[in-house]
């Protein structure tokens, strides 16, 4: 490091605007070759005779010099993939021996460890070869810098700010340097398939069902969980103030910024196994709802934390403007990133609809794709969360779009993502188990790690207990107390949480809260999520639930008490268990929504009010007119994931349609949710549960009437 | 004050993501649009425009919107300053600006005459792609597509043809259109359009490796829409894929070449060391795609992954890009390896998967052909008007149009006529003119001519590769329908039937029995590799074909056990495996007849030597020996690796 205050960089504005190249390309390029590339040409004093020969010479070892590191960064990516390999196999082994203490994604953790011990301490240091030039005539960093090194231009691009007492420690180590990702990869290539495979996956029958319990856990939870961690990681960091263990900063919005990130939950252990052992539906649907929403929430949430700037001079203590300002950017950025998700996956479903795409499926395919994918850029470029809009993009896909698509490519889209989520998941995990190695500056505090334990659980259970205990209020199926400990106990944290906490390590707050992040991911995964089985059991949890034979079929479903056992009655039961708002919604959508984009549901010129006929008829498919019958059939998945809720909406749309005698199909919203609220009365004890959790939804459901009507 | 800053930066890299969001979205509005025109193209059966065409249309439309209707913003020109101190060009930089230090990548190195055009707009700028991209990320499943669909039952029964159209069809065509160039660059010498000493011998062939991957997709779209007679598709099909291959190392290793003293004069030691480069990159490669792939295939006979389709998908996905990685890794070519790979994994692995991994794995690679494909070519389109350094030389591009058809009928003609001295069912007139006429220049020659653009010839060649790319897509792709008509090359052939019964017309006189010595129509070396394939190596990697104890001598029975899988012993196995055993069985029984009068071993060791006189007593049954030792060494090199 040797600063060289007399010679002047050569400094060009290349763009006045902050230019980068695209910047996706190039993260998965530099995935693949752009870390750093070092060139040292020869700059020995070159007299201008020689100017010929020697600069062939020197392009030649200029270019042998970047083929050796783009054969380094290849190197490092092999790395991954054998890792890949090596835990693919070993969770075929696992499978097939029905060994289920471990999942794959905690055996590509522990893969990913043993790399990362190998890289620490077996390969030699080799000392960074940085110069620092300090220039006094320019005040801001350009994004790109055009270098004059003895006649020869250089072109350098901005990687980032470093703070300067890190300058020293930058890289020791150039093997760990090359195997550290730039942390939006994460964001912007790893991340968006698991969430939007997570939303396409997300048409289980049971989710809608559960759709009320979900979104408050989800919103509601997430809010509580965060603040509860947040005011409890304060005061360890008062604790530790105290003590002397803090050696930087640590205010109260970087506490609620941990909150925030911590909350997001990915059980993806826990749900694996559920999954492979048919665990109960319902705790199934409102484990993997809330973990899906949940990330969204988490990561709105921590941005407009981090949004969070008081204005005044004491830039910690609480001002009132600026949170609100963060409530409304809250509000906004999520509301925003919905909308985009909403509005690409619904044109994606018109187009699907109104052209024959179905011909072609490998075109269907790449189309449903790239929609899916412009989702999460239009949303990135209009400053909303792309990862947000992608999830909701991709459940809308699946409600709509998907019943559109041909048989082919509905499996081709699925088995698509399916890979894709694959590696991109553990890839993160055995990321993880490497970044706790070969990254440079984890920050181990004792009491802050210790700390952070108890404030998840913490939280976790403030969450968890709280909320079941309303919930039960309104619900008719109660979630039973070994539901609600089996929830306590799947407080996983995964995915989400470490991208969220490896995003910015810039300061000293945050490298402690990305290293205590790691340490939360490993324990949960390998502890709780090997414990699930044995939990399971011990709760009494029943098994071997087979879901498709779960909703009996009884056409009936008002003979709520006809059951023969508490299971099926529960089961039962169930069905009339959403609010009204959803079951307006339902009704809403499976009226005029499904038939303006699907090929299924009633024509719409039944359903809408005569005077918009010509519009009704238009937008109505063939299909829907020809055959309804083997439509139904044909749509047999999806009709089943709604039947539930249509039949209780059929039954009362029967009785709407039998009073005005014909069949114009003017069954208006408010006369079908007149009649029922009026038949049903008795049924329903969700409007019951409190007007507090109606209005603290209201919120947010507004959203779906809104931009889809 | 600095938590103010922080945010400042925080700002920037938001609005940097911005960026780079836009100009994706842009090639994702691009394709979507190729896409749903596609659509329509095909429900309505246009044939003269294909995806890639259309692709390259709305590339162009966007280049042009974007050249022209985006302001170029005035940049304030700063100076270069002239650093004494820096004597190198370190990996990063950090750059102190009033206290906040910076950490500056390295990225590239500019030409003295790059700088200024960098000035200009910097939209254009941000929709230029980093030319690696296309060689890591763009072309690998393109060509790893091209060898795993290269399963093509026809494959083999004109792998004689096909190597010799790829290996000496491209060594001939590349130094033909070197040559043709070189005269092109004297006489733009002469005309004071180029500098002396700016262009050299080099050069050119370089522009002669580079312009001979040839990339028939158009046209083979059409062909397999039609069903063209399946010879020609072959033909074609398995001469551009092998072709790219070779026209990638044959490129390296030109820019490799580089003589001591004299840049024109001819170095012996270099030129052989340049040859030397070529065969050992391209066996290298070879190597390690197969190396790959085979244990891609042993891992899936041996564990029973089939269980987990997912999981057995991954795997092949992953262990196919590690030839990738590898490749690139040891110093050999990606690409190359990729492809071999997928033939391999086609050949081998593919056997062993379970049904809905096959499918899976050939949808999944199906799909990023498709859209890497596009992107490609909406690159190019967008590339005319974008890429900032164009160097439009009339002659020089004339003379590249000149000298690729030249070179395209020095390669198909004497070539075919070589092969039809030796083949049974000859190439016919009008084949050999549809092979010519579908000499169509695609992603490989682009994506090798975008790599290096710093110098002024190298950029004349870029700009004179796309108008090539452009012209060939367009015109010829347009072309093959009514060419196909007017050559009246059979259409709408069943590829099953044509196999067992099928006088077509044109083949009126050489009918049955010209199909059945089709069979017979692979060189001896080849049978004997396909012997060696069936008895060996497929019982030991797949689970198919005779069980090792029948085929493996007896004091190797304890390891011949143990490889072949319990399957093979059970007979349902050989119509679960229809697929690759139809491919090989004429070749097998074939070598079943020849094999009997004389051991194989030793029959390869004669063949070393004879290789010249072969035409002896076989001369009925192989032609395709005939065709000279050049092309059997070579085949020695590549079949050699395979063995091991």
């Amino acid at each position: 490091m040797e600063p060289c205050d007399a010679a002047r960089p050569g400094f060009d504005r290349v763009a006045g605007a902050p230019p980068r190249r695209l910047l996706l390309p190039p993260l998965l390029l530099s995935l693949l070759l752009g870390r750093g590339l070092r060139v040292a040409a020869a700059a020995s004093a070159s007299s201008g005779a020689a100017a010929e020969d020697s600069s062939a010479m020197e392009e030649l070892a200029t270019e042998k010099e970047a083929e050796e590191s783009h054969r380094q960064d290849s190197v490092s990516l092999l790395t991954f993939i054998l890792l890949l390999t090596l835990t693919i196999l070993t969770i075929w082994l696992f499978k097939h021996r029905r060994v289920r203490f471990l999942h794959e994604t905690g055996l590509a953790m522990i893969y990913g460890l043993i790399v990362g011990v190998i890289l620490r301490y077996g390969t030699p240091a080799t000392s960074g070869r940085d110069k620092s030039l300090s220039c006094t005539q320019e005040d801001r960093a350009f994004s790109t810098l055009l270098v004059n090194v003895s006649g020869k231009f250089f072109e350098y691009t901005l990687k980032g700010e470093i703070s300067p007492g890190k300058i020293n420690s930058v890289e020791q180590n150039d093997m760990l340097r090359k195997v550290t990702f730039d942390p939006e990869v994460f964001f912007n290539i790893l991340l968006p398939p698991i969430i939007f495979h997570a939303g396409y996956s997300l048409k289980k029958r049971h989710f809608f069902r559960n759709l009320g319990s979900i979104l408050a856990y989800a919103f509601l939870g997430t809010a509580v969980s965060c603040f509860i961690i947040g005011n409890l990681m304060y005061g360890v960091v008062k604790l530790m103030k105290i003590m002397g263990q803090l050696s930087d900063k640590f205010y109260y919005t970087d506490c609620l910024f941990f909150g925030a990130i911590i909350s997001a939950t990915d059980p993806v252990t826990v749900l694996a196994i559920f999954n492979e052992l048919h665990a109960d539906v319902d705790l199934y649907a409102l484990l993997f709802g809330e973990s899906v929403l949940n990330d969204a929430v988490a990561i709105v949430l921590s941005s407009s934390i981090v949004a969070y700037q008081p204005a005044g001079l004491n830039t910690h203590a609480f001002d009132a403007a600026a949170f609100f300002k963060s409530v409304g950017i809250f509000l906004g950025i999520f509301s925003g990133s919905f909308t985009m998700g909403a509005v690409t996956g619904v044109v994606t479903a018109l187009v699907t609809k109104f052209t024959k795409l179905h011909c072609f499926p490998l075109l269907e395919t790449a189309l449903f794709f790239l929609m899916s994918w412009s989702t999460f850029l239009l949303a990135e470029a209009c400053g909303f969360t792309g990862v947000v809009a992608v999830l909701f993009c991709g459940i809308t896909q699946a409600h709509y779009t998907y019943n559109n698509l041909s048989v082919e490519s509905r499996s081709r889209t699925k088995q698509l993502f399916e890979v894709l989520h694959f590696l991109a998941e553990n890839f993160i995990f055995s990321y993880m188990g490497l970044a706790l190695f070969t990254f440079q500056k984890h920050v181990f505090s004792p009491v802050f790690i210790i700390g952070a334990f108890v404030a998840i659980f913490l939280g976790r259970a403030a969450h968890i207990y709280p909320l079941s205990f309303f919930l039960n209020l309104g619900r008719r199926h109660k979630i039973g107390w070994n539901f609600q400990h089996m929830m306590m106990f799947s407080g996983l944290r995964g995915a989400m949480a470490f991208a969220l906490a490896i995003r910015d390590t810039a300061s000293y707050a945050r490298q402690m809260m990305f290293t205590t992040t790691l340490l939360i991911v490993f324990f949960t995964v390998w502890i709780i999520g090997g414990g699930t089985t044995p939990m399971l059991s011990w709760l009494n949890i029943r098994v071997g639930v087979d879901p498709d034979q779960d909703p009996p079929p009884n056409n009936d479903s008002f003979q709520v008490l006809q059951g023969d056992g508490p299971d099926s009655a529960r089961g039962n039961r169930t069905k009339q268990e959403s609010a009204w708002i959803f079951r307006l919604w339902y009704s809403f959508d499976h009226n005029y929504l499904k038939p303006i984009l699907t090929h299924s549901g009633p024509p719409l010129t039944t359903t809408l009010p005569a005077w918009c006929g010509l519009l009704a008829r238009c937008l109505t498919s063939p299909q829907v007119y020809d055959n309804q019958e083997p439509l139904r059939e044909e749509d047999s998945d999806f009709i089943l994931t709604e039947g539930d809720l249509t039949l209780t909406y059929g039954d009362s749309t029967v009785t709407a349609n039998g009073s005005s005698g014909s069949h114009t199909g003017s069954t208006s919203l408010e006369g079908s949710r007149r009649t029922k609220s009026s038949s049903e009365e008795v049924l329903e004890r969700d409007l019951g549960m409190g007007d507090q959790k109606v209005s603290s939804r209201g919120t947010r459901l507004v959203f779906p009437l809104e931009d889809n009507a | 004050m600095e938590r103010q800053s922080r945010a400042m930066s925080e700002k920037n890299e938001y609005q940097f993501q911005h960026q780079g969001a836009v100009e994706l979205l842009v090639f994702n509005f691009l394709l979507i649009l190729t896409i749903l025109t596609i659509w329509l193209f095909k429900n309505h059966r246009f044939r003269f425009l294909h995806e890639t065409g259309g692709a390259m249309v709305y590339g162009l439309i966007m280049g042009l919107i974007l050249r022209y209707a985006t302001a170029p913003t005035d940049v304030e020109s700063g100076t270069v300053y002239d650093c004494v101190k820096l004597t190198f060009s370190p990996s990063t930089l950090l750059v102190n600006i009033t206290d906040q230090v910076y950490e500056y990548k390295y990225k590239r190195e500019i030409s003295q005459h790059n700088i200024s055009p960098h000035q200009g707009n910097p939209i254009l700028e941000k929709m230029t792609f980093d030319p690696e991209i296309f060689f890591n990320v763009l072309l690998p499943p393109i060509i790893f597509h091209a060898g795993y669909s290269l399963k093509k039952r026809h494959f083999f029964q004109n792998l004689g043809s096909i190597l010799t159209y790829a290996f000496l069809g491209t060594a001939i065509s590349c130094i033909v259109i070197g040559l043709i160039m070189y005269g092109f660059v004297k006489a733009m010498i002469h005309a004071d359009q180029l500098k002396n000493g700016d262009f050299h011998f080099t050069d050119c062939l370089f522009f002669g490796s580079l312009m001979s991957a040839t990339d028939p997709v158009t046209v083979l779209a059409i062909f397999h829409e039609l069903h063209v007679d399946p010879d020609l598709y072959i033909l074609l099909f398995g001469e551009s894929v092998l072709n790219d291959a070779v026209a990638i190392v044959l490129t390296y290793s030109i820019s490799i070449y580089s003589p001591k003293e004299n840049p024109n004069a001819f170095d012996a030691a270099a030129f052989f060391q340049s040859v030397g480069n070529f065969l050992g990159i391209f066996a290298g490669s070879f190597a390690m795609g197969s190396a790959y792939a085979i244990i891609t295939a042993l891992l899936t006979k041996f564990t029973k992954l089939c269980e987990f389709p997912m999981l057995e998908t991954g795997l092949f996905f992953l262990l196919s890009w590690s030839a990738f990685l590898s490749a690139e890794a040891a110093g050999l070519t990606g690409i190359v390896a990729v492809l071999f790979c997928g033939v391999t994994q086609a050949h081998y692995t593919y056997n062993n998967l379970s049904s809905d991994s096959k499918v899976r794995t050939k949808q999944l690679f199906e799909f990023m052909n498709f859209l890497a494909e596009n992107v490609i070519f909406c690159y190019m389109g967008l590339a005319l008007f974008t890429f900032q350094n164009h160097i439009f030389n009339a002659l020089f591009i004339l003379g590249a149009f000149l000298a690729i058809f030249v070179a395209r009928a020095c390669n198909i003609y004497p070539l075919s006529f070589l092969l039809n001295l030796g083949r049974k069912q000859k190439i016919p007139w009008n084949f050999q003119h549809m092979m010519m006429f579908s000499g169509l220049r695609g992603a490989i020659a682009f994506a090798l001519a975008i790599r290096n653009t710093e110098s002024q010839p190298k950029q004349m060649m870029f700009t004179t590769t796309l108008l090539l790319v452009f012209f060939t897509v367009w015109i010829f792709g347009g072309g093959t329908t009514p060419m196909l008509t007017w050559l009246q090359i059979r259409v709408g052939v069943d590829l099953d039937e044509n196999l067992k019964e099928d006088p077509s017309p044109q083949h009126q006189e050489a009918n049955n029995l010209d199909k059945t010595m089709t069979k017979a129509e692979s060189a001896r070396l080849f049978r004997m590799w396909y012997g060696f394939d069936h008895k060996y190596l497929k019982p030991i990697l797949t689970h198919s074909g005779p069980p090792l104890t029948t085929t493996l001598p007896e004091w190797c029975g304890p390891i011949s056990r143990l490889l072949t899988s319990s399957q093979a012993y059970g007979e349902q196995l050989k119509e679960d495996d229809v697929e690759c055993i139809v491919n090989q069985d004429e070749l097998a029984m074939n070598y079943q007849e020849q094999a009997s009068p004389c051991s194989p071993p030793a029959r390869l060791g004669l063949d070393q030597k004879a290789s010249p006189q072969t035409p002896g007593k076989e001369n009925i049954y192989e032609g395709d020996l005939g065709l000279g030792g050049y092309e059997l060494k070579l085949e020695q090199t590549s079949g050699q690796s395979h063995l091991n």
